[in-house]
């Protein structure tokens, strides 16, 4: 006995102490002090994100990240300050007259991050392996133009298109998925959509050096890319899902930059502007937030209702109360400097009394004693989808159920994660869902073009829009707007186009969104580019 | 002995088929057909072709207890299927993440050891004085502590404002201290209290008296004699706990954005990623049952008394 | 007996005002609307994040309701979704342990075997596990969380009748020729229901922070009802502006369970159970 119990304690400090060394050990003590010496020659931002980067693959999307996508790919156009077209990957380009032959001549000092050859080939086959894919590009309406793609030299390549689409340059500044890969990327089946990357290698100023899924990814930088060098080293993407914990993170200097739309909350960043202590900035509006209106669904098929719904929100104290005043108030579905999108119509301002006087012509009357409006018996119940995640988006939907309901309108909040929330948003599962228009370069013609695809591999407005008995029309002159060549015309059919929505009550424009930049004083050069999702990494420098 | 493990053994058997069944009812158990579930995830409009030519592929036009028996196959071979979202095998994710886990839980046992081993002893010397009312306090707000709230205030005021400790993630050693303190807390109270019951009861034992008359220092007999009788119910507890740690662990990855087992199982709840849910559970489970038994067996070779009473 | 209980809770102090807060709570969960000053869910953005005032007494919250009126609605859904989840796990409890424990036999043997096998997980997982199938809500919460429970309980009431069961009373009766069903309903559930209920008040409190705790995680209570776990995990984004959004509802959690824990307690030391 005596024995068993000596054995017994001295098993015990015996775990105590491989245990000690178990979690110590594999702690990364060591890795840290190596950052903290190194950290002296070489510059790490720490930047976080609410996901993971995904594979890093430029011609598919979600959970493929448009920032991370951009770092590492890039395309033969760039879209520049105010919409002007760039040479990038492409040093200059001629067009035929009838405006179907686009001939790109290439840089010829780009090389792939493992030193393959940038050249016309490789442009091909990326273009090829893309439009093998077309289905699932639907919404990009340049890949269901092209006709033929050709390697007319080493460094020119050819595109020849159906019909003469007019946004053709502008499409191919996206961020996906028309950007180049190395061969060595490719997969053995050469379908990178079905079957992914080998590696990813792209021409871009950051390459992927480590990656943890669903905790980090880490950049270095590209010393053999052809363009204006990054002046940092390293940057590090931590993954940090929780607007609140990012700021957290933030604060205590785990984290040096904050970017980006939604990812962090109104509160917090008016309370780390205020606290003096820190860098902030807003960008100029990049994009429409805005809800979308199932027309679908039997109780939204109402104009009266959708026009009582648009009276009915308060516009005004969701800019004063959550935006403070950060975000301007919007009333059409794009902002007024957006090519195309000046249209002269009436907004719906807030008015309850109007709403009120609206529901009641649609049939849904107060009933004594409950809180809700119903008509035939049914309540009048709708169902709001938003994005777990994204605190401005649960902001706004809880102000909506709380003000909705002083008029009798049971709004059902339906949270889900972000990968739910789009396959439920496609299938039409919502009767309100929020929204954004795309931003530049995709605003208007693209994301109108959207519209018209069927939802799966466009936008979940086509089905949100089937009820509109002006549905087909809408369509249609969407269409024939892109293949216009006559500038004059395609204004006329723009300004239909956006009045009718605007008529149909489908959209309920909430604010001109912008983007955030929070960092420490010792970083330098952050500013926003063109392109709502590009984050100006290689501008970023740190000072001691 | 030898008989006595493989009677355990054995006894295992039935209990891994039962984790197995309930596990798969439990997928089958979803609202709306799995095969539509699986195209929604990725992205694929669930055409009725489509939904056909998938229910063939994944075995889901047999009978079920012909699928549940492929299903079976598959995982004795570590072949958890594939997650709906990532589109990666669920034993890779599961493994990926079941380290930090480890690593938490681990941390954990030793903070409990630590903290509860010298309160316990004292409390029970001590006892009725102030130490001993300390540790009744502590022990019963501990058990009704909500962990998630417990975490934030950590969080708020050793992080934030005393600047103290890494508020998130997972990275140095520093950023076990919290997330351990939050999962030990709750057990630290039940240990400290058991352990202190387990002195109170050897204290009147014989040998502890003997030591008493032949004038040993305090000291001498509650380092030399005490401390080992009544480390018993601490080893074995601890062992039982373990196997629920993994529950509480769910709740503090969340809170400090640990990248765990358990924040595995609630994303994969929050995306009902079925495949990911369906193995997680059954990984802790099977975890779970195995930690049971090597705390039987432990004890049983600590304790021969109920070797005896399993071979009778 | 009742006087005996009577004393043993008056003798002391903390068992005294443990069981006036569980009867305080009960009350509020019960007269919640004439408790709460102010609509829980009226929202009034202008109001929002408001330090205590008179009309709102401990503030607001990010959409301007009244915080107070929402811990009181709170103690409702807490306390009501605990209760009704452990009513619904005695209602299969009772009933399936008795039997087995009563009849013995193959009944008994597969309940045993299902027992084991469910209580191989552990459970707050199984029942997580049963929210993602099932989807998130209350409904669903209280589904998950009986259908974990059941097991556990039964498998104690088992126990209680095995012990019963053997004891002269029930023995007598059988020889006189009593029906099963009347010996059951007339000896052996007076003799087991003050330790079912012993149990029930023991464990109430961890069925609240298990109810808060999937609260939290964003899986019960969806908005816009009041429910503590779920106000934590609203406020966490304002923490740092306004810490006692978070600190409120901890502390009614945390007192409601401490409560229930000492309540559950001191009526298993008043009745004299404490088993071993």
């Amino acid at each position: 006995m005596v024995l068993k119990r000596s054995k017994l304690v001295t098993s015990l400090v015996g775990l105590l102490v491989l245990l000690t060394i178990f979690v110590t050990g594999c702690s990364n003590t060591t890795k840290d002090q190596e950052n903290a010496s190194a950290k002296d020659q070489t510059k790490v931002l720490t930047f976080s994100w609410a996901g993971d980067i995904g594979d890093l693959n430029p011609h598919t999307y979600f959970p493929n990240q448009w920032f991370s996508q951009a770092m590492v790919y890039e395309p033969l156009v760039y879209y520049g300050e105010g919409g002007e077209l760039k040479p990038w990957l492409a040093e200059s380009w001629d067009v035929s007259k009838d405006g179907k032959e686009y001939v790109f001549h290439l840089r010829e000092d780009v090389t792939f991050s493992d030193g393959s050859p940038f050249n016309a080939a490789i442009v091909k086959k990326n273009f090829d392996t893309v439009l093998a894919n077309a289905p699932q590009h639907e919404w990009m309406e340049l890949i269901n133009q092209i006709k033929s793609t050709e390697v007319v030299d080493e460094s020119t390549f050819k595109l020849t298109l159906h019909k003469p689409y007019y946004p053709t340059l502008q499409e191919l500044t996206y961020i996906r998925p028309l950007r180049f890969i190395g061969e060595a990327a490719f997969p053995d089946s050469q379908n990178t959509f079905k079957e992914g990357l080998k590696s990813p290698i792209g021409t871009g100023p950051w390459i992927l050096s480590k990656y943890k899924k669903n905790e980090e990814a880490v950049f270095i930088r590209n010393e053999k890319y052809w363009g204006t060098k990054p002046e940092i080293d390293k940057v590090v993407v931590k993954v940090i899902p929780d607007g609140e914990s990012r700021v957290l993170a933030f604060e205590k200097k785990e984290i040096d930059l904050i970017f980006g739309n939604g990812v962090i909350s109104q509160d917090s960043f008016q309370f780390l502007k205020d606290s003096g202590i820190y860098e902030t900035k807003l960008s100029e509006p990049t994009a429409t937030r805005a809800l979308l209106f199932n027309t679908n669904r039997e109780t939204m098929k109402d104009l009266k209702l959708r026009a009582a719904l648009q009276h009915a929100f308060n516009k005004q104290a969701v800019i004063d109360n959550i935006f403070y005043g950060t975000e301007k108030k919007a009333d059409t579905l794009f902002a007024p400097n957006i090519p195309y999108t000046k249209i002269n119509v009436k907004p719906y301002e807030y008015d309850a009394e109007k709403a009120k006087q609206l529901l009641d012509e649609a049939g849904w009357k107060r009933v004594k004693g409950k809180p809700f409006r119903e008509k035939d018996g049914e309540i009048l119940q709708l169902e709001l989808l938003f994005i777990s995640t994204d605190n401005i988006q649960k902001a706004i939907a809880e102000f909506i159920q709380g003000d909705f309901r002083k008029m009798g309108i049971d709004i059902k909040l339906i949270s889900q994660e972000e990968e739910t929330f789009w396959a439920t948003a496609y299938e039409g599962g919502f009767d309100l869902l929020f929204t954004a228009s795309w931003g530049v370069p995709f605003d208007p013609h693209a994301y109108l073009s959207a519209m018209t695809k069927t939802s799966e591999n466009g936008s979940p407005d086509y089905k949100a829009q089937l009820g509109l008995p002006v549905k087909k029309e809408i369509d249609r002159k969407i269409k024939e707007t892109l293949l216009s060549t006559d500038e004059a015309k395609r204004k006329m059919l723009y300004k239909d186009i956006l009045t009718a929505l605007h008529e149909q009550a489908v959209y309920l424009p909430i604010s001109y969104q912008s983007n955030a930049a929070v960092y420490h004083k010792n970083i330098s050069g952050v500013h926003f580019l063109p392109q709502e999702y590009e984050v100006p990494f290689t501008s970023i420098d740190i000072n001691k | 002995m030898g008989w006595f493990i493989v009677k355990r053994l054995t006894s295992l058997i039935p209990i891994l088929f039962g984790i197995s069944l309930i596990t798969f009812i439990l997928l089958h158990l979803t609202p709306g057909d799995p095969a539509v579930a699986y195209l929604r995830a990725s992205h694929i409009p669930p055409a009725d072709e489509t939904v056909a030519a998938l229910r063939v592929e994944l075995g889901l036009d047999k009978p079920l207890y012909v699928q549940y028996v492929e299903w079976l196959g598959k995982v004795v071979q570590l072949d958890l299927g594939m997650s709906y979202v990532s589109k990666k095998s669920v034993w890779d994710e599961i493994m990926l993440h079941f380290f930090p886990t480890v690593q938490l839980t681990l941390a954990s046992c030793i903070l409990i050891v630590v903290v509860s081993l010298p309160i316990g002893i004292m409390s029970a010397i001590y006892k009725g004085k102030l130490i001993d009312q300390f540790s009744r306090i502590i022990a019963f707000v501990s058990v009704s502590m909500p962990a998630f709230w417990f975490g934030f205030l950590l969080i708020y005021f050793l992080s934030v404002k005393l600047d103290l400790f890494p508020v998130l993630g997972r990275g140095t050693f520093a950023h076990l201290v919290l997330p351990s303190l939050t999962l030990s807390f709750a057990y630290i109270g039940t240990y400290m209290r058991l352990l202190r019951a387990s002195v109170l009861e050897n204290l009147n034992e014989p040998f502890v008296m003997y030591a008493r008359a032949r004038g040993l220092r305090e000291r001498l007999i509650v380092s030399r004699h005490l401390l080992k009788k009544s480390l018993l119910p601490l080893v074995t507890g601890l062992g039982m706990s373990l196997g629920n740690m993994l529950s509480g662990a769910v709740i503090v990855e969340t809170v400090f954005a640990w990248p765990g087992m358990g924040q595995l199982f609630v994303t994969s709840i929050l995306t009902r990623d079925y495949p990911m849910i369906q193995g997680c559970l059954l990984f802790m489970g099977v975890i779970f049952v195995v930690c049971n038994l090597l705390v039987d067996l432990a004890y049983s070779f600590l304790d021969p008394r109920i070797r005896w009473e399993g071979e009778k | 007996m009742l006087k005996n209980v009577k004393r043993q809770l008056l003798s002391h102090k903390l068992m005294m005002i443990s069981s006036m807060i569980v009867f305080f709570m009960t009350l509020l969960a019960l007269l919640a609307p004439f408790f709460a000053p102010n609509d829980p869910n009226l929202v009034d953005i202008t109001h929002k994040l408001q330090g205590p005032s008179s009309k709102f007494p401990l503030g607001t919250d990010h959409l301007g309701r009244d915080i107070l009126s929402r811990l009181i609605y709170g103690t409702r859904t807490s306390l009501g979704t605990a209760f009704l989840v452990m009513g619904l796990t005695m209602m299969i409890s009772i009933p399936l342990g008795i039997y087995a424990g009563f009849r013995g036999g193959w009944g008994d043997y597969l309940f045993m075997r299902i027992c084991d096998i469910l209580m191989a997980f552990p459970s707050f997982l199984l029942s997580l596990a049963l929210i993602g199938i099932l989807g998130p809500g209350l409904v669903n919460l209280i589904l998950a969380m009986v259908l974990v429970q059941w097991v556990f309980y039964a498998r104690v009431i088992r126990g209680m009748v095995l012990s019963v069961k053997e004891q002269n009373f029930v023995l007598a009766a059988k020889v006189c020729g009593t029906s099963r069903l009347v010996i059951v309903i007339k000896h052996i559930l007076p003799a087991i229901i003050s330790q079912v209920a012993v149990l029930v008040f023991m464990d109430i409190g961890g069925v609240v922070l298990a109810i808060s705790g999937l609260s939290f995680l964003g899986l019960g209570i969806q908005p816009p009802g009041a429910e503590w776990g779920m106000m934590i995990n609203d406020s966490k984004q304002f923490f740092r502006n306004a810490p006692s959004l978070m600190l409120y509802p901890g502390m009614m959690i945390l007192i409601v369970v401490v409560a229930f824990n000492l309540f559950g307690e001191a009526l298993r030391d008043a009745l004299d159970l404490r088993r071993e």
